[in-house]
């Protein structure tokens, strides 16, 4: 097995050698390093001239390709005023490029039979495109034209915005959920650049102009700011023709240094109280939580998972079930570069406060603070990630996704499975540990929503 | 390739594909059944006893259950309809023996306990009062109840706060005795579970279950109420809309059912089709624009679904309806059909890809009545297609003179302006969003 994977190896330097001679300017291929992805497969890691890098990993499972780009800029590139831009700028990536009218690229897209949308969170933008491998070719031409070509225009920028609006209107205003979320990072953080929703503020939105957008462009979509993830039914060396062609004359840019505002650790806790159209009290906490690729984060998701994760969590289960006082619970780590929140959300029934949840879920907090978990629970919280994981491994956008995001946040294109690895070596100390090192009042910011009155019910 | 087999002696169907790529089962029991089965007054009770077998079974308590299951890491989850139900998951394949004795026991043996059930019926209470934060659902439920009105698709598989109010343990214990039967039963396993492993679970579980008659769907076929009305679902505070305009649609066992789900694709089934383009890339009036024709034993509805803000509800309705005739009278244009069928052929990859999907096609076709390969031939009927087929179905089976309008938003901020964007109007109705 070694001696023909060394076979592999060479066979692939000789390649490389051949075709860098007669490549584009800054499409000359260059193989980082091989990287193991579960049991069965492997990521190859390329780096062009320019700065693109290429995960790629071969998958013979369907006939089909996933064709990620993601780009190392989120809202926390953005700036006060301006907030919403990366969000507003993966829409116009969908518009007009120098050789694409208006729904050309779409439609191409379409009548490949391809799959495509994107995102665009706190610290990244993701493209992804998933289509039947022989039409490979066609998402390779979009993502280079559009990264190298995109025009902007008034009409479109003005038309996007509202598009935008409409969209925060839809997951936040109208939203009680979407809406006091936002409002949770807003009041959590004082400097960091978290403290804004990725969709941005409806001002920041409806006041964009189009020398914004082109700025925020030239500034980020840049190949040394992208990395490719190719996962399917492909040869390696057809996929590195191709993006070496495609990509091989963009220019790399000078990346701006960022400015980053650390966040100061809370010392007080943060209370509020708001007033949403809704039937029933709501309880929102947000706890200060490590970074993504910080040695707790894992220890913290898993102490999550006993609290919270499903109906035999220890929160979910006194609050919906036996004490009936609350008809959904649900909580997450944040996965991100910079320190998130551990954020908490209860939904009260009717006849039940939010204060009350409040103190049933500091209750349950006090208790993991002085007692290690038991072992049932921790295996319990252990199986629910590994299954997770395998179920976001069936399909190749799947795979293409997981790849990308780890490689992203952590720059390590198996962190998934290296995860899943420090998972499996936890204990009951580890998530003593973490309880007490974020688990502080002080550090916690909590809002209670409590129902509005109907306008015009006292009239 | 997807497996399915029928064994004898009143055993449930088999429909199994192994695959080997992850170390992972999903898996669906369904039922052939589903809420039509609910008593008149007691909507909500197939989709409560569904889940409380859910939560009842294996001879454990709901806690020691659902530790047990994320334990052998496994999940399990219910989903009911109007016509099927179905118990569905996935496990890690180490949890094979134990997971699936779990499993028998859970379909085959649940308690059913009064106590248990209690705390479900107030929990469904709960949930149907946590429903009135989420807009979009909620008009959808209106929709459905409006326009099938008198008919089963138009009760809720959730039900109402009264008829839930009403169910009794009693009840439960009939209905699961009612349905759950080996010949009700569908079983379907993709990933690492060969056939014999498949169908040995499934043996258990029928040899635990009492005989009983198949299942009959009596339901009629729907029909719609002529002419246009609105419905505006009243709520306060709404800066957005959530619009659903619609009519009837088709089957899939009618012959013109594949050329009106490509009619309906050109129209608003995907980013560039008409809809797509006409609100939201030219006007920027909704973040999305679609149009939808779902299939189930019956025939279901054809409907649009846009989200504008307030001030630009009436505005889009009105484009809408246009856009709707149109449609209808002038037909879609040869170059949209080869589009659409480059579209439909191509991306087939992606309704294929997976072992799972697989079998999920051959299950639907099972549990709704699909014509014999309708997914194995899907390809080439979309080929075989002709322009005259397209607009002859869309000709036939829209009705731009019958549709239902229903508008959520705040009823005094944009009634008057919604009533003058349809013409034709024959009746308006203002519900509160809060009312059952």
């Amino acid at each position: 097995m070694a001696a023909q994977s060394t076979a592999s190896s060479a066979r692939r330097a000789k390649w490389i050698d051949e075709w860098n001679k007669g490549a584009p300017q800054f499409g000359a291929v260059h193989h980082e390093r091989t990287v193991e992805f579960g049991q069965t497969l492997r990521v190859e890691c390329f780096r062009l001239r320019n700065g693109l890098r290429i995960l790629l990993c071969e998958d013979h499972s369907a006939p089909v390709v996933a064709y990620h780009t993601w780009y190392r800029v989120g809202s926390r590139h953005e700036r006060v005023g301006k907030t919403g831009l990366a969000h507003l700028f993966e829409h116009l990536m969908f518009n007009e490029t120098e050789h694409m009218k208006p729904g050309v690229l779409d439609r191409k897209l379409e009548e490949a039979g391809a799959e495509s949308n994107a995102s665009t969170w706190l610290d990244w933008t993701h493209y992804n495109i998933a289509l039947p491998r022989e039409k490979l070719p066609i998402a390779v031409a979009v993502e280079s034209e559009r990264m190298q070509h995109l025009v902007l225009r008034d009409p479109q920028v003005a038309s996007e915005k509202e598009v935008v609006a409409n969209e925060r209107r839809y997951r936040v205003d109208d939203d009680v959920e979407g809406s006091v979320s936002e409002m949770l990072w807003a009041t959590a953080y004082a400097a960091h650049a978290y403290r804004w929703p990725t969709i941005g503020w409806m001002d920041d939105i409806q006041n964009f102009n189009t020398e914004d957008c082109r700025t925020f462009y030239d500034t980020y979509y840049a190949p040394n700011n992208a990395t490719l993830v190719v996962v399917g039914d492909v040869a390696e060396r057809r996929v590195l023709e191709l993006v070496s062609e495609a990509y091989g004359n963009i220019e790399p840019s000078v990346l701006p240094v960022e400015d980053v505002k650390p966040e100061l650790p809370q010392r007080e806790e943060r209370r509020k109280t708001v007033q949403k159209p809704t039937a029933t009290e709501k309880l929102v906490i947000g706890y200060h939580a490590p970074a993504f690729g910080d040695f707790d984060h894992p220890a913290l998701s898993l102490l999550s998972e006993v609290l919270f994760g499903g109906r035999a969590s220890r929160i979910y289960k006194r609050l919906v079930h036996d004490e009936e006082a609350a008809v959904d619970v649900h909580a997450f780590v944040g996965p991100f570069h910079d320190p998130g929140l551990f954020e908490m959300y209860a939904s009260a029934r009717e006849g039940h406060s939010a204060e009350a949840l409040l103190r049933a879920v500091d209750e349950e907090i006090a208790k993991v603070l002085v007692e290690p978990v038991n072992g049932g629970e921790l295996a319990r919280a252990k199986a629910r990630f590994e299954l997770s994981l395998l179920s976001g491994l069936e399909t190749v956008d799947g795979k293409a996704s997981t790849i990308g995001f780890y490689d992203t946040v952590l720059g390590r294109p198996a962190g998934a499975f290296e995860r899943l690895d420090a998972t499996t070596r936890l204990d009951a100390g580890d998530l003593l540990r973490v309880a007490r090192r974020y688990l502080r009042n002080e550090s916690r910011t909590v809002l209670f929503v409590e129902p509005a009155a109907a306008k015009g019910a006292a009239e | 390739m997807t497996a399915g087999t029928a064994p004898g002696n009143g055993a449930p169907r088999v429909l199994c594909e192994t695959s080997r790529a992850l170390p992972l089962v999903s898996f669906t029991i369904a039922e052939r059944t589903g809420s039509l089965e609910d008593p008149p007054g007691k909507e909500g009770l197939f989709r409560m006893t569904s889940r409380l077998i859910r939560r009842t079974g294996a001879g454990l308590s709901p806690e020691e259950l659902d530790l047990r299951i994320d334990s052998l890491g496994a999940s399990l989850g219910v989903d009911v309809g109007q016509s099927a139900a179905t118990f569905q998951g996935t496990f890690i394949s180490r949890s094979l023996d134990a997971f699936s004795e779990l499993l028998v026991g859970v379909i085959a043996r649940p308690s059913l306990s009064d106590g248990e059930f209690g705390k479900l019926k107030r929990e469904t209470l709960a949930e149907l009062v946590e429903l009135r934060d989420h807009d979009r659902e909620l008009a959808q439920r209106w929709f459905r109840q409006k326009f099938f009105a008198g008919h089963t698709y138009g009760r809720s598989a959730s039900g109402t706060t009264t008829s839930v109010a009403a169910a009794e343990a009693d009840d439960i214990a009939w209905l699961y005795r009612l349905v759950t039967t080996p010949q009700n039963f569908i079983f379907a396993f993709a990933g690492d579970i060969d056939e014999r492993q498949a169908h040995s679970i499934a043996e258990r579980l029928g040899a635990a279950l009492p005989g009983g008659e198949p299942r009959v769907d009596s339901a009629p076929e729907p029909s719609m109420r002529p002419g246009r009305h609105l419905v505006i679902v009243d709520k306060p505070e709404r800066t957005q809309t959530q619009i659903l305009i619609g009519c009837l649609g088709t089957h899939p066992k009618d012959e013109d059912h594949l050329a009106l789900h490509v009619g309906s694709t050109i129209f608003g089934g995907t980013f560039t089709a008409r809809l797509m383009q006409e609100v939201r890339a030219k006007r920027g009036w909704s973040y999305g624009a679609y149009a939808n024709l779902p299939y189930d034993r019956h025939r279901r509805g054809f409907s649009m679904w846009t989200f504008p803000k307030a001030s630009d509800a009436a505005p889009c309705i009105a484009l809408e309806l246009d856009l709707l005739e149109k449609w209808v009278s002038e037909g879609v244009t040869s170059k949209e059909l080869a589009w659409a069928k480059r579209y439909l052929v191509r991306s087939h990859a992606f309704a294929v890809d997976t072992a799972s999907k697989r079998v999920g096609q051959a299950l639907d076709e099972e549990l709704y009545g699909l014509p014999p390969g309708y997914h194995a031939e899907y390809v080439e009927r979309i080929r075989a297609l002709s322009l005259e087929d397209v607009n002859g179905a869309i000709r036939n089976r829209i009705t731009p003179s019958d549709l239902l309008v229903t508008v959520l938003g705040t009823a005094s901020e944009i009634q008057d302006a919604v009533k003058s964007a349809i013409p034709r109007l024959e009746s308006t109705e203002v519900v509160p969003f809060d009312e059952d």
